[in-house]
């Protein structure tokens, strides 16, 4: 008998242990109910000034889009397509307008909750262990700040 | 393969394992049932010959195709298979038998719709799409989905009944059932199918009935809903009307006008059923191009693989809002925010699913939607293009940057949940796997994009077609780089319009209002004007009724008097009257 497979043994055991408790680590929820993974996955959106990161970076990736389009000679069908920048501007344009429209159009066909009647609750196929919903009634809506 | 199973179309199959389910109160082997069905479908799918008919029957002088394949259904009918599969292993943790059976029984039927060769079989499966898919909204067990059930169903008997309408035309007109492309919309029966088809499609102003009961249906129901009804209208439309100019249009203007309603919808699974909207318009815009009857080869390509992909994502997108419905209760941006700290991988596969229709280069939207893009400047359609491109920006807006940012990031609610299921956790894996293995490049050659391109109907001219070019992806990341760019800079100098509880109004609103209205009001009216009438009514017939009797009743006046037998005297006249006329008549 040799003294070497209880020390490989131990060795794979030690291992798998470490292994296990790191997958477990993984999705334990701390105290606080945040998961592990979301530390890993988008802890980075907590990072301060991250706003300020983020409006910069997008508007620095766009300026190079742009300055790409100076020496690349585009092959589009419409001429007006082949105009530096033409798809980037378009892109702004349009988002711009829809979300800028969403607040005459909101005004105009936001009615009450229960316009058509009672809007009901949630489905009955929701988790039976749901915990209590926060005290939305004075919350301060997304955007609302 | 044995003769019968050659002749079983996984359609078929699926219907029958769902009815069988519906029956089976063992909750594990059901759901083993709804798992292996859609595995075995596939099976038979891909070993079944092609352009051959399978099974075919002849019913009271009609013949009739019930199990046919070829390039253009193997894809759809694919397609709804992983759909089918991917929703039994979202719903592992349910225990609802008949929510499981009728989910099947719904993927079965349009499955089966797909395979059909012929009208009728069409019509037949058409309506057991409508009648087992009402179940999903129904589980739910609101008083409002309920309603919204009713109405739902209403509608798609609606569509079934117009498509039986125009297949006996089509049958009257040309002795044969067989489905085959309409050159124009004049010809019998040809207008009738195309309004069937254009309400399952939810075309503008037929479009209601989705953003009505989607967001009603249960967690699970949701998901299902999301990828038959629709995308089987999107196929029935390819081999029916293709290359109808008429579908340009409508296509155009269904791409666009969602996007304004989906900006400021609270319920998040409602901007999905905008979004859904959104997404079928360029599906129905590229089948509209090219000759009447024949439509345009790199078009229909770009609606069938846009259907193929939209069928995986948009289930993805569903699924990532059931599981925020499941663990939390809602769905409404403005009672939602900050999840990512309690459902990271949730938040992750809805990131994949949003960035995957918003089209984003390495994402299965992009080789889809490009597709579609290039055909119609081809067509040198100007403003069509512009349409298309200004409704791109707008997916970006409502299912790739507001679906994800309003429930995951943005504003904390201090929700504190548990993530999604595992069984759920798997089939956005598997979703968000299949988005993004169709949408690389073929590094490994035959993988990657060209998976997809090698099933569809058009192979050659599929395969010709580069969507990784440099002009193409530098376009691409121009469009939405500065899209986004415009998102953060609304948000940062508050120009964003919050998200505010409400119902927004659609078109629906006609009916809703006015319509249940007039009803209301008509039955009012008839409430008091009935009883008024019958009450007239009687005091004229009563009246009527007596001055009979004074006259011919035997104590009346003609029975009175001298001359009693007055009745036989007027009666022998009478007859001699008619004898007169007779000679007269013969004379």
């Amino acid at each position: 008998m040799s003294n070497d497979t209880p020390e490989t043994r131990d060795k794979t055991g030690r291992f798998l242990k470490r292994a296990a408790e790191k997958a477990h680590d993984l999705h334990t929820v701390s105290n606080e109910g945040v998961h592990p993974m979301a530390k890993i996955l988008f802890g980075w959106t907590e990072a301060r000034h991250i706003g300020a990161i983020i409006f910069w970076g997008i508007g620095l990736l766009s300026a190079l889009l742009i300055v790409i389009d100076l020496f690349v000679n585009r092959h589009d069908y419409f001429s007006f397509a082949n105009a530096t920048g033409f798809y980037g501007l378009y892109g702004f344009a349009a988002f711009a307008f829809v979300v800028l429209m969403g607040w005459p159009l909101g005004n105009l066909l936001r009615r009450g909750e229960n316009y058509y009647g009672d809007a009901g609750g949630p489905p009955a196929d929701v988790d039976p262990d749901m915990p209590q919903a926060p005290d939305t009634a004075h919350m301060t809506y997304e955007g609302d700040e | 393969m044995p003769a019968f199973l050659t002749a079983l179309s996984p359609g078929w199959l699926l219907i029958f394992a769902g009815i069988v389910a519906i029956f089976l109160p063992m909750r594990r082997v059901r759901q083993g049932i709804t798992i292996a069905a859609p595995l075995i479908g596939i099976l038979l799918l891909v070993l079944a010959d092609q352009n051959v008919n399978h099974l075919s029957a002849s019913v009271l002088g009609l013949d009739l195709v019930l199990y046919r394949v070829d390039g253009l259904s193997f894809v759809f009918g694919l397609a709804f298979l992983l759909a089918a599969l991917l929703n039994a292993i979202y719903a592992w943790h349910t225990d609802d038998r008949v929510q499981d059976g009728m989910a099947l029984a719904y993927a079965g039927a349009a499955i089966a719709a797909t395979f059909s060769g012929d009208l009728m079989t069409l019509f037949i499966f058409w309506e057991i799409t409508a009648v087992t898919s009402v179940f999903m909204v129904l589980a739910a067990g609101t008083r409002a989905s309920y309603f919204a059930s009713m109405r739902y169903l209403g509608i798609q008997v609606l569509s079934g009944v117009l498509l039986l309408a125009g297949a006996a035309y089509v049958y009257n007109n040309t002795g044969s059932l067989s489905m085959k492309a309409f050159v124009s919309l004049s010809e019998p029966g040809a207008m009738l199918i195309f309004i069937a088809l254009g309400i399952k499609a939810a075309f503008p102003f037929m479009h209601n009935w989705l953003q009505d009961s989607y967001p009603k249906a249960s967690v699970v129901g949701a998901v299902v809903l999301s990828a038959f009804t629709t995308k089987l209208a999107v196929y029935a439309f390819i081999r029916m009307f293709p290359g109808q100019d008429a579908l340009i249009w409508i296509g155009a203007v269904m791409t666009v006008f969602p996007v304004f309603f989906a900006v400021i919808e609270n319920d998040l699974r409602k901007v999905l059923a905008y979004s859904l909207n959104n997404q079928v318009g360029f599906m129905i815009c590229a089948i509209g191009l090219g000759t009447a009857g024949v439509g345009n080869a790199l078009a229909l390509n770009g609606a069938t693989a846009h259907a193929f992909v939209h069928i995986i994502y948009k289930g993805l997108l569903f699924m990532s809002m059931g599981a925020v419905l499941y663990r939390t209760g809602t769905t409404k941006a403005s009672e939602l925010g900050g999840l990512y700290r309690s459902m990271p991988w949730t938040a992750l596969f809805c990131i994949i699913g949003a960035m995957s229709i918003s089209a984003f280069p390495l994402f299965s939207g992009f080789v889809a939607k490009s597709l579609t893009m290039s055909a119609v400047s081809h067509e040198g359609l100007t403003i069509v293009w512009l349409m298309l491109l200004f409704a791109s920006a707008g997916v970006l807006e409502h299912s790739g940057i507001k679906i994800p940012y309003f429930a995951f990031f943005g504003h904390d609610s201090g929700r504190r949940v548990k993530e999604a299921p595992f069984n759920m956790l798997l089939a956005m894996g598997m979703g968000a796997f299949i988005c993004i293995a169709v949408g690389i490049p073929a590094i490994i050659p035959g993988l990657g994009y060209e998976w997809l391109y090698n099933l569809l109907p058009f192979r050659e001219e599929a395969m010709n077609y580069q969507p990784f070019t440099f002009d193409h992806i530098l376009t691409q990341m121009q469009l939405l780089v500065l899209a986004i760019f415009a998102f953060v800079m609304l948000k940062r100098f508050g120009l964003y319009p919050p998200e505010k509880p409400g119902t927004i109004l659609d078109t629906d609103w006609v009916y809703r209002k006015i319509g249940f209205g007039l009803a209301q009001w008509l039955g009012t009216v008839w409430g008091k004007l009935g009883p008024a009438m019958t009450a007239v009514f009687f005091g004229i017939t009563g009246r009527a009724y007596e001055r009979i009797e004074d006259a011919f009743s035997p104590r009346g006046e003609l029975a009175r008097g001298a001359l009693t037998g007055a009745m036989a005297i007027w009666t022998a006249a009478l007859l001699g009257l008619v004898l007169l006329l007779g000679f007269i008549a013969v004379g």
